[in-house]
């Protein structure tokens, strides 16, 4: 699959380490987004992933090891490397009282970018929500709260877009909308970090993924390598419900079927 | 590199220089936009600070007979005080445990904002809060209660001890806020305080407790911050005790600035 791939790194991890008190969270973690690539970091819940997007974001200091947001280090040139990043959180994160107008012109001004009331009007009906830009973010949808927080992690036009769990919580028809602004996204040439539960999206949108548990990345490739390369290991095998093997049977085979907590 | 860009599209074409550094917008920049959001979420909230300002005032009103036996500014200082906790204790402190726990601190912190401005912003809004409570406070004094003793330059030193007053409980806010994770919590604890407070200052201050609580009253928050505004506001009042009282003001603003900075953290996880 070739999606303009520029060969530029806009995120670079490498040898990365987290832990809590004792506890390790991150193990050597490396991996790297190009330019123009949806990258999908999976794993059960607790294996690390939240941790190393903390990382890269800049809110969780690792005790070691280097990360590079378009080239800028997220520790020593930490202004610059949150201009390169835009972040879209599992949470909402704006404040319900303001309008989505009200909100965008706040990021912009965080972010130095300038808008006139045209553009701000041109950036909602492109999500369809010119409607709603005197509405407050508290009175939106979920999907329509997505759409602006989506909005706001690319109004300064960042190098990598990271995408915590955008779909959660979604309808079908939402969903998808979402996986075409992605497509759209890459095309773009912005790079992309996504994390998902959902392997069908993992699968349909990914053009690299990277499996992390109990700390480690215990595999990177494409999706369907993962699915070739995977299918005849007997885990993989047991986990199949239909016969035809999925990255959700791959995910299962190496992760294991215990719930995490 | 941005500002220049087009933004007609949610999603613009990247056409960056590589050897172009990434634009970041002026600290000042970025604080006035925080604080025109800041400024505006609070102003939406309007019903809730009027409640703020509501109970000073009440017992403003109804302490109207004591103006006359103890002094105009013994009355408005009281009130000031229980203003000034209710701003930092009700207000600050809540509106910071609620916005972190919806994770609005950290969706800032990604972006190149730094701490100092997003919470100089928050406390710029306070300050704004203070000088209208402050100033209505004033105005129903002078209408209302007709105190018409106190002098402008008394007016304008009495808005300087509130505004130094407030920094003790705003502090306070943010230490509870730093101690507590959760919103509800924090609701429940700074309106405890509150009213601990107000019962235990007020009935203190008018020597309903004891002379034993009377005395810790003096030299409680509450006492120290209703002393200086006091003293500001009665021409010549301000003696040995009003200085000392001001010492022991800045002592616990800045005791529980660095328990609200060493406690405090940006999530509630």
């Amino acid at each position: 699959m070739d999606h303009h791939h520029n060969n530029t790194a806009v995120l670079q991890v490498e040898d990365l380490n987290v832990y809590y008190g004792a506890v390790q969270a991150v193990r050597n973690v490396s991996f790297t987004v190009q330019a123009g690539e949806i990258f999908g970091l999976l794993g059960p819940n607790g294996a690390g992933k939240t941790s190393t997007l903390s990382a890269v974001e800049g809110l969780l200091r690792p005790q070691s090891g280097t990360i590079r947001v378009a080239g800028y280090s997220i520790r020593e040139e930490s202004k610059q490397a949150r201009a390169s990043l835009g972040v879209q959180l599992q949470a909402t994160s704006f404040q319900p009282e303001l309008t989505v107008t009200e909100i965008i012109q706040l990021y912009a001004g965080i972010y130095g970018v300038s808008l006139t009331k045209q553009q701000v009007d041109g950036v909602l009906s492109n999500i369809n929500l010119r409607d709603a830009a005197a509405k407050r973010f508290g009175q939106l949808s979920g999907g329509q709260q997505q759409r602006v927080s989506l909005v706001i992690a690319t109004i300064h036009d960042p190098e990598l877009v990271l995408l915590d769990e955008p779909t959660t919580g979604l309808d079908p028809q939402s969903r998808r909308q979402l996986w075409v602004r992605m497509e759209s996204m890459r095309e773009k040439g912005h790079g992309i970090l996504l994390t998902t539960h959902s392997m069908e999206e993992a699968e349909a949108v990914c053009d690299r993924i990277a499996i992390i548990d109990h700390g480690q990345i215990i595999t990177i490739d494409t999706p369907q390598a993962l699915i070739d390369s995977n299918r005849d290991k007997p885990e993989v095998i047991q986990a199949s419900r239909k016969g035809k093997i999925t990255l959700e049977d791959v995910f299962i085979g190496l992760t294991g079927s215990t719930i995490r907590s | 590199m941005l500002s220049q860009r087009s933004t007609n599209h949610i999603l613009p074409i990247i056409s960056k220089d590589p050897h172009m550094q990434r634009q970041i917008p002026s600290s000042f920049a970025v604080y006035s936009s925080l604080l025109k959001a800041d400024l505006t979420a609070q102003w939406r909230n309007r019903r809730a600070s009027i409640l703020v300002i509501l109970v000073p005032v009440i017992i403003l009103m109804t302490w109207k007979g004591l103006v006359e036996r103890n002094g105009g500014a013994f009355v408005l200082s009281n009130c000031i005080t229980v203003g000034l906790m209710a701003i930092g204790l009700m207000g600050y402190s809540n509106s910071v445990a609620r916005d972190r726990d919806k994770g609005i601190f950290q969706r800032l912190r990604v972006a190149p904002t730094s701490a100092w401005s997003i919470m100089t912003s928050r406390l710029t809004v306070q300050l704004v809060m203070i000088i209208i409570m402050t100033t209505t406070l004033f105005i129903v004094g002078y209408r209302f209660d007709h105190i018409t003793t106190i002098s402008a330059g008394s007016y304008a030193f009495g808005f300087l001890t509130a505004i130094v007053g407030g920094s003790v409980y705003l502090s306070l806010g943010q230490a509870v806020v730093g101690l507590i994770r959760n919103p509800e919590t924090v609701n429940v604890v700074t309106r405890l305080v509150y009213f601990v407070f107000i019962m235990t200052g007020m009935f203190g201050e008018l020597g309903m407790l004891g002379p034993e609580i009377g005395h810790a009253v003096k030299w409680s928050p509450y006492g120290t911050v209703k002393r200086i505004v006091s003293s500001s506001l009665e021409s010549g009042a301000w003696d040995q005790n009003a200085s000392i009282a001001l010492a022991a003001t800045v002592g616990y603003a800045i005791l529980f600035t660095l328990l609200g900075i060493k406690w405090f953290k940006w999530n509630t996880r």
